[in-house]
């Protein structure tokens, strides 16, 4: 029996990880993926040559950024000279929209993708043909890495619109070999009778969404175990580690998460494979990655926390040099046990901007998120609450209750609250209050899920 | 002798309990008596119903926090110092009552920590204890609607 029948079996890939044996995963290119440090490192040093010498002839606004600092696409002889080139934010993007920063004339562009623009404008990205091409080499790179296999019918559980996560990974899988079931977002009960139907074996799907679905299929009284569902692709928000495992394990499938943002390309700048669940191989031959200390800019030592930084290589409609990502991560360049030697950063769970500042202290929700992941009687889902009482801050957290450790005892119930909120105390250094709210009264979301919402005025 | 008490965890906020009680309509669940009680973000609503399987099932498919406990159930006679006497009776027992509201007419639900003892006690009492099929039976009269 060959490798490829085996991952068709369900529960095999998960199976195979937790015995140790990775040789029957697929990788997808492993000229790359498994390439040397030194000769991964050779092949970004020419796409960074080549990428800067791309975006300095044809973006007139990164050729005035790098005349400013006297900067030439010939100074760049190194993956270090990547420094003397300037940064681009989100601000860049939104200042010359819609296509200020595009490199290729507009008929030579396939497709459209922006990020949603809670403020102001959206980002707007474009793409050409050979850029739809390498997006589609990313995907099928983390989507293997889960056990993916050609033949599989993946379900979209994405809305697809202008949001890079649906039709990102529409292609890639699609390319792959992939029957696409593009069911787009929203209606749980169709989802779920479109997998009984359809034969679904590969669901993509927010976390959040996914543990939703989830749900609902247990009140159904859908048998998962039984079910044709063997992977889940999960993507569009952070997943924490507790909740990846309540879904293996109620859902019986196995399922990894990917990285990527709209402004370097979508989807697919790095994938979770088997082997170190807590972190994402990076795709080093399309994105170039640096991890700064987020005050400065300055690069962090090896291996420590900081901030990514990307640029992706190679990407031809808007390259964007230096992308400020927000995220905090760590990346280390040891080889994995999977096989692969492309660098591994380690999954984002907070972004420098999203860090809250309660009473002087920072608080990070992914800290609310690991706490609420090791108490019995609560959900994973979370919202937290910010306000101002009396010229304090305030931080509530509203924890949902799992029905089973309900028992009407309001001393029971009272003494989850308080136990929640010392714990919660105990991380943050900062007295939070907790609110207990019904299973289910806590949004589930088919994007972005929306934790935090701060009600403080900005006037200080 | 003893009925079955279902309770919900509800957030305290407006169209919560109105949710559940809908439902039980639709499900053709008769509450015969009820009592809820908050601590500012979220009560505990306790039911006596007609039926209570189905009322749990009703709740269950909801993806409510409930949970079923047995209480005592008491009928009480309609005449001023009823209430005195047989909350007396439970004093004279030595049967802590934790909480206890009042249903249909006159019937009270008594919740006490050790059901069996407290059972036992009142069986040689002047009270009246009530089971779960009597409270199915209608008795208010709509007289007053």
């Amino acid at each position: 029996m060959s490798a490829v029948t085996d991952l068709a079996v369900k529960g095999a890939a998960l199976a195979a990880a937790a015995a140790g044996d990775f040789s029957g995963l697929p990788i997808h290119n492993p000229s790359v993926e498994c390439a040397s440090r030194e000769r991964i490192r050779a092949i970004q040093l020419a796409g960074l040559i080549e990428q800067v010498a791309w975006t300095y002839a044809r973006v007139p606004w990164y050729r005035a950024r790098m005349d400013e600092r006297g900067v030439s696409p010939a100074d760049i002889k190194t993956l270090e000279d990547v420094r003397k080139l300037p940064f681009t934010d989100k601000s860049v993007l939104r200042e010359t929209f819609p296509y200020g920063l595009f490199a290729v004339p507009l008929d030579e562009v396939v497709e459209l993708h922006a990020s949603s623009g809670t403020t102001g404008k959206p980002i707007v990205v474009g793409y050409n043909a050979h850029d739809m091409d390498l997006w589609a080499d990313c995907i099928m790179r983390l989507v293997q890495m889960a056990g993916v296999v050609p033949g599989d019918r993946a379900q979209m559980a994405f809305g697809y619109g202008m949001f890079t996560g649906g039709f990102g990974l529409h292609y890639g899988l699609q390319k792959l070999g992939c029957m696409m079931i593009p069911a787009g977002s929203g209606n749980t009960e169709r989802h779920i009778a479109m997998i009984e139907d359809y034969g679904t074996t590969v669901l993509v799907a927010t976390p959040s969404y996914a543990l939703h679905m989830c749900e609902v299929g247990e009140r159904l009284g859908f048998n998962w175990e039984a079910s044709t569902l063997r992977v889940g692709l999960f993507g569009g928000e952070p997943c924490p580690p507790g909740l990846k495992t309540e879904i293996e394990r109620r859902m019986h499938i196995v399922c990894t998460d990917n990285y990527g943002l709209t402004e370097v390309m979508g989807p697919g700048v790095s994938g979770e494979c088997l082997a170190s669940r807590d972190m994402q191989h990076i795709a080093e031959d399309h994105f170039l990655w640096e991890v700064v200390d987020p005050e400065t800019g300055d690069p962090v030592p090896d291996g420590e926390m900081g901030e990514l930084v990307l640029t992706p290589l190679g990407k031809q409609a808007i390259p964007v040099l230096r992308y400020r990502t927000h995220d905090l991560t760590r990346v280390i360049t040891e080889p994995c046990a999977c096989g692969r030697t492309t660098a591994r950063m380690q999954k984002v769970r907070s972004r420098s901007d999203d860090m809250l500042i309660i009473r002087g202290t920072n608080v990070f929700p992914s800290q609310v998120e690991d706490v609420l992941a090791g108490i019995e009687g609560v959900t994973p889902h979370y919202r937290i609450v910010v306000d101002n009482e009396g010229g304090l801050d305030r931080m509530t957290v509203h924890a949902e209750l799992k029905p089973e450790a309900f028992s009407d005892s309001f001393e029971e119930m009272e003494a989850l609250r308080r136990a929640i909120a010392e714990r919660l105390k105990g991380v943050l250094l900062v007295g939070v209050n907790v609110r207990l709210v019904e299973p289910g009264g806590i949004e589930r979301t088919t994007g972005k899920a929306k934790h935090v919402e701060d009600r403080r005025t900005s006037a200080t | 002798m003893s009925v079955r008490q279902i309770s919900v965890f509800l957030e305290s906020r407006p169209g919560h309990l109105r949710r559940v009680l809908d439902a039980f309509v639709a499900a053709d669940v008769s509450v015969r008596g009820y009592c809820a009680s908050d601590t500012g973000d979220y009560g505990i609503v306790r039911f006596v119903v007609d039926d209570p399987e189905r009322a749990m099932g009703v709740l269950k498919n909801m993806g409510a926090a409930a949970t079923a406990s047995e209480v005592l159930c008491l009928r009480l006679a309609d005449e001023p110092g009823e209430l005195a006497r047989v909350m007396g009776v439970m004093a004279d027992c030595g049967v802590n009552v934790t909480y206890s509201y009042s249903l249909i007419s006159t019937f009270i639900v008594l919740s006490v920590k050790d059901l069996a003892r407290a059972e036992e006690l009142l069986a040689g009492e002047p009270v009246e204890l009530v089971g779960q099929e009597e409270l199915a039976e209608p008795l208010a009269s709509t007289d007053g609607r």
